[in-house]
């Protein structure tokens, strides 16, 4: 196993890691945040930076539970399980978006369980149009105040303007590296990719790029992964665990793309790199288009998932969400059908958020690759 | 024609299957062990004793099940449900619906004309609708699980059994019993309560004819009757071997496609 790769399982295996260690020392001030639709620059302002809110090998969620029903997303009930176990102890606060009622969930028990000093949760329309999109700006302006308010920080276009230009720099190399999974043989597996894209984003942007940078040097001088049975992209919802990846992996396949919110698609697509930044961050987060959560969005999200397959020659689809994820299980069903209907082989899996049924998960990968014929 | 073999190591039984010349020439089933090598060991070593050869004789061997990535002698493994599709089409040659009720998962799986499989369903993670589940109702009946289906034939007055929670289930049985209702009756709700929980997969892949049921649960008629009602189709008996060693029988089948000898 090379340097990075020891390196990347080393930042995800516990939520303040040795680079956010670093960074609390150097003054830097960490905020959580749970969906993909939030206006990451405005959070990596410095002494600002955003750390994604994942529970790394969570195991029961006895507290979580006490105030989630059992039909909120185990998503959210781990995530309020490690906030009331103290783990996001030395996060300065929380951010959230309305985007379902799990998150809200969330947001309301965190506020009521715990003194937390900062704890926003913003409201983004569900419609991409000139008023969503002028409502959207006005939201994140208003945010932006909170924060610097809150914080005593100076926010302005050009501060985050820079930001954006970071977040690009890193999404630059995030691209080149992506590029290569479109090879007949890439150098890296999809659980290494995976354990890259999740880590750039719970470390500060410069500790992202440098990893970012690592990696790419490490592929670019690597030889090619061996040839593997079929090439699979996975779709769905949060997914912020490589372990899921590689049970996919060890079973034959190699996870050449991927559409999902905590993962590279459609999140790489270039930022607008001139303008007024909240203008910017407003239609990006709406146009991005990432989630169901966005009405009337459906045909240019499968569009998307068949661009990806096709750029990518994948040969089958696997779709994952978590149990009760209102947004992607509805999404799902029509999804399976018509991508069924075009011929393209699809996996659904409905899952937990922490890995679990293990066996039962590679049994049914494997025969999803036979049932391909591969 | 080299000799194929396919083993099975299941959660609670393994099984071997050793063919010759297009046929089964023995077959092994056993109460898994906790570990699955020693479970695939023993369940393959009584299978040669009864053909009468070695594992020398082997050309080559197919592992599945739960602890197929532990078998130590395989040359391959597959997936039990490659494994199940494979075997129902050689039992039933135009099945194209295959109901699977083993130890721990149920399954339905869809073929499609030339036997490929195109769609699978495995249970959730819970045991209901599984063989563990009968298992449990018929230690609480005290009776053997192999009884349940003859005694449900008996039945003259069927009890609902409200849930296919195995835990649930344990404490309605458990009422029933307290209240007097012939063994019989509570047998044939639990057949039923097993067969409305495997409907609601089968439903869901779409049932086309031929229906063909493997597993040792293909083994209790009070199920297999149970369910036909429910899906309004007839289940192909299989009457050419156990459909419990239909996980290992395909195995060995796919053995013999790796051999180049089938298609």
């Amino acid at each position: 196993m090379t340097a990075i790769v020891t390196n990347l399982q080393e930042v995800l295996s516990q939520p303040q890691n040795k680079l956010i260690e670093r960074a609390l020392a150097n003054k830097m001030l960490p905020v959580g945040y749970a969906c993909s639709m939030v206006p990451i620059p405005l959070l990596s302002i410095k002494p600002l930076f955003p750390v994604r809110l994942r529970a790394a090998g969570i195991t029961s969620t006895e507290l979580g539970d006490l105030y989630l029903s059992s039909v909120i997303c185990s998503l959210s009930r781990s995530l309020l399980e490690y906030a009331l176990s103290g783990e996001y102890d030395f996060l300065r606060g929380f951010v959230f978006v309305a985007s379902c009622d799990h998150l809200r969930r969330l947001y309301d028990n965190l506020a009521y369980c715990q003194n937390v000093s900062f704890n926003h949760i913003l409201d983004i329309p569900h419609r991409y149009s000139e008023a969503s999109v002028e409502w959207t700006i006005d939201e994140f302006q208003r945010f932006a105040k909170k924060l610097s308010s809150h914080f005593g920080i100076g926010i302005d276009n050009e501060c985050i303007m820079q930001a954006i230009h970071k977040k690009e720099e890193l999404h630059a190399i995030l691209r080149r590296i992506s590029e290569m999974r479109k090879l007949p043989h890439p150098p890296f597996t999809g659980t290494d990719y995976h354990r890259l894209i999740v880590a750039t984003q719970i470390v500060p942007i410069d500790d992202a790029i440098q990893l970012a940078k690592e990696f790419y040097e490490m592929v670019t001088q690597r030889g090619k992964v061996p040839p593997q049975r079929a090439r699979v992209m996975i779709v769905g919802g949060n997914l912020d665990d490589p372990t899921f990846t590689e049970i996919i992996e060890s079973q034959g396949a190699l996870v050449v793309a991927d559409r999902y919110c905590t993962g590279s698609f459609p999140e790489l697509e270039p930022y607008e790199t001139e303008g007024n930044a909240f203008e910017i961050m407003a239609k990006r987060v709406l146009a991005l288009n990432r989630c169901p959560r966005m009405m009337e969005g459906y045909s240019t999200r499968l569009e998307y998932i068949l661009h990806l397959y096709r750029e990518y020659a994948v040969d089958g689809i696997i779709i994952e969400s978590i149990k009760f994820c209102d947004t992607w299980g509805v999404e799902t069903s029509a999804m399976v059908t018509q991508l069924r209907e075009m011929g393209i082989p699809v996996l659904r899996l409905e899952r937990e958020y922490r890995l679990s049924g293990e066996g039962q998960l590679r049994t049914r990968v494997q025969a999803f690759i036979e049932s391909m014929g591969k | 024609m080299r000799i194929v073999a396919g083993c099975d190591v299941g959660s609670l039984t393994s099984k071997a299957v050793i063919m010759s010349d297009g046929k089964i020439i023995a077959s092994s089933i056993i109460k898994s062990k906790a570990r699955p090598w020693e479970s695939a060991e023993s369940v393959m070593n009584e299978a040669l004793q009864k053909a009468q050869i070695s594992m020398n004789n082997i050309a080559f061997c197919v592992g599945t099940g739960y602890g197929r990535e532990k078998i130590p002698f395989v040359n391959e493994i597959s997936s039990e449900i490659a494994c199940h599709a494979k075997a129902a089409r050689w039992l039933i040659p135009n099945a194209r619906t295959v109901i699977d009720i083993g130890g721990q998962d149920c399954k339905a799986i869809k073929l499609d004309e030339k036997g490929n499989m195109v769609k699978f369903i495995t249970n959730d993670k819970c045991a209901s609708g599984t063989g563990r589940f009968l298992e449990v109702m018929a230690k609480v009946l005290g009776v053997g699980v192999d009884q349940l289906g003859e005694l449900s034939s008996k039945s003259k007055n069927p009890i609902t059994c409200a849930t296919a929670c195995t835990v649930w289930a344990q404490a309605d049985v458990i009422q029933h019993i307290n209240d007097g209702v012939p063994i019989e009756d509570i047998a044939a709700g639990i057949n039923t309560a097993m067969a409305a929980r495997m409907s609601v997969l089968a439903g869901n892949i779409g049932v086309e004819r031929e229906v063909c049921m493997t597993g040792g649960v293909a083994k209790n008629e009070g199920v297999v009757q149970a369910l036909e009602k429910i899906l309004g189709v007839k289940i192909r008996r299989i009457r050419n071997a156990d459909p419990q060693i239909a996980g290992a029988l395909g195995a060995a089948l796919i053995a013999k496609e790796k051999l180049g000898e089938d298609k």
